[in-house]
């Protein structure tokens, strides 16, 4: 099924990288797809990460950056990084203080592209 | 089972880089590429400080464990950086902690964050010489020697744990009674949900991962707990202590550590790691070498 499969790749990420504590997969109108957070309330977080998305896409176009690759949060207790996914939905990773950021923009990318042939 | 691993099997390549960065004297961070990889901080051949997502830093270990809220974290660190003063003594200053407890934490910190890089997989090593970018250090900073053996001694320890820190997701086991444990444990079973390694749940409750591990091992002895899954590594074949690519030898050009992977030894990882050469001088006795005597590092 695809949806089994959507997670299969969304816990490989989470495999990969050191200190991923968890992963959701959004429609760009802010509708949770799947979720594997481990306790993160999924439709707040699909709500915002869409709409943050958008603003960075916006704000990538506005300093005529390019292509926005990543947009990341970084707070005292972790990070929250959201990528697009096609133009039709957005990856969420969330991780603890100790995430592997290097390895994350690594993985990031094969992850993006495989969910995004899995996505009708 | 328990296997006799000498004190050079298990740190081989983290040993050859501290010893030529601390002969060398050097101040500025060795950056170490692998799983979890990081970065040393030394001062004067000393280390100061360890990065690595593998275990929790000072300031984790610090707002974590609740010791130091996070605003009065906030509020020292914004002093600091307008006066320009190290950290620590601000959260000294505002009596936030003892500087007595504080160095002990950096202590605990430098010591846990080695033997995670040690337990990992070293692929290359590189110096960077330079100021010291580490918001914690350590003052003075860990001897290289002692750094090492402590090292060893926990690795020896390391192999007859039962679950791996990086690799292990652990959960309680159900019926596991919370008011019957220590509110230590408790905090633990609440935790182990079976998406945490050791290394998750360490950095959850801001203690060491090497602690963690210990009281691990004596909850899974309790029946407390068990491992629910593992993660996937990047590299098949599980882990080994020390498991590098042999080959490379140090070539940087001013005396300072650099080994670089050989893509011709990516189908030796799985070889457990084994000298190149013979370092059987005591680490206390090797001597700087100038460029006239031949390649840095090596033993004469």
């Amino acid at each position: 099924m695809a949806e089994d499969k959507l997670l299969a790749e969304m816990q490989v990420l989470r495999d990969r990288v050191t200190g991923i504590t968890g992963t959701a997969v959004a429609s760009r109108d802010g509708l949770i797809i799947r979720e594997d957070t481990g306790g993160t309330d999924p439709d707040n977080l699909a709500a915002l990460a869409a709409t943050a998305l958008a603003l960075a896409q916006r704000l990538a176009t506005e300093a005529g950056q390019g292509i926005l690759r990543e947009a990341a949060v970084r707070s005292s207790g972790g990070y929250v990084a959201i990528y697009a996914v096609g133009t039709t939905a957005v990856l969420v990773v969330l991780g603890d203080e100790g995430l592997d950021i290097a390895r994350l923009h690594r993985e990031s990318r094969s992850t993006v592209d495989s969910i995004e042939k899995l996505l009708p | 089972m328990n296997i006799a691993i000498s004190e050079d099997d298990l740190v081989g390549p983290l040993r050859e880089a501290l010893v030529v960065a601390a002969v060398a004297g050097m101040t500025g961070a060795l950056r170490v590429t692998g799983d979890p990889g990081g970065t040393i901080h030394l001062s004067d051949g000393r280390v100061v400080g360890i990065e690595t997502p593998g275990a929790p830093g000072p300031e984790v270990l610090l707002l974590r464990s609740r010791r130091v809220s996070e605003s009065s974290w906030e509020a020292a660190f914004a002093a600091a950086v307008a006066t320009g003063g190290p950290m620590g003594a601000e959260l000294v200053t505002r009596k936030l902690i003892g500087s007595g407890e504080l160095e002990v934490l950096l202590w605990t910190a430098v010591a846990d964050a080695m033997f995670v890089l040690a337990s990992g997989t070293v692929d290359e090593y590189r110096a960077e010489p330079g100021s010291v970018d580490f918001v914690l250090p350590l003052d003075p900073g860990a001897e290289a020697d002692w750094l090492l053996a402590e090292t060893s001694r926990r690795l020896q320890v390391l192999t007859s744990l039962p679950a791996r820190h990086d690799r292990d997701r652990i959960v309680a086991v159900s019926g596991a009674e919370r008011s019957d444990v220590g509110q230590d444990h408790g905090e633990i079973l609440t935790l182990a949900d079976g998406r945490r390694t050791p290394r998750d749940l360490a950095f959850a409750l801001g203690r060491g991962v090497y602690a963690t591990l210990l009281q691990l091992a004596r909850m899974h002895e309790a029946g407390l707990l068990v491992t629910a899954s593992y993660r996937a590594g990047l590299v098949p074949g599980g882990w080994r202590p020390g498991r590098v690519a042999p080959g490379g030898k140090p070539v940087s050009a001013d005396g300072l550590p650099r080994r670089t992977k050989d893509p011709a030894d990516m189908s030796r990882r799985a070889v457990p790691w084994s000298r190149s050469r013979d370092l059987s001088a005591p680490l206390g006795l090797l001597r700087p070498r100038s460029r006239r005597d031949g390649r840095p590092g090596e033993a004469p």
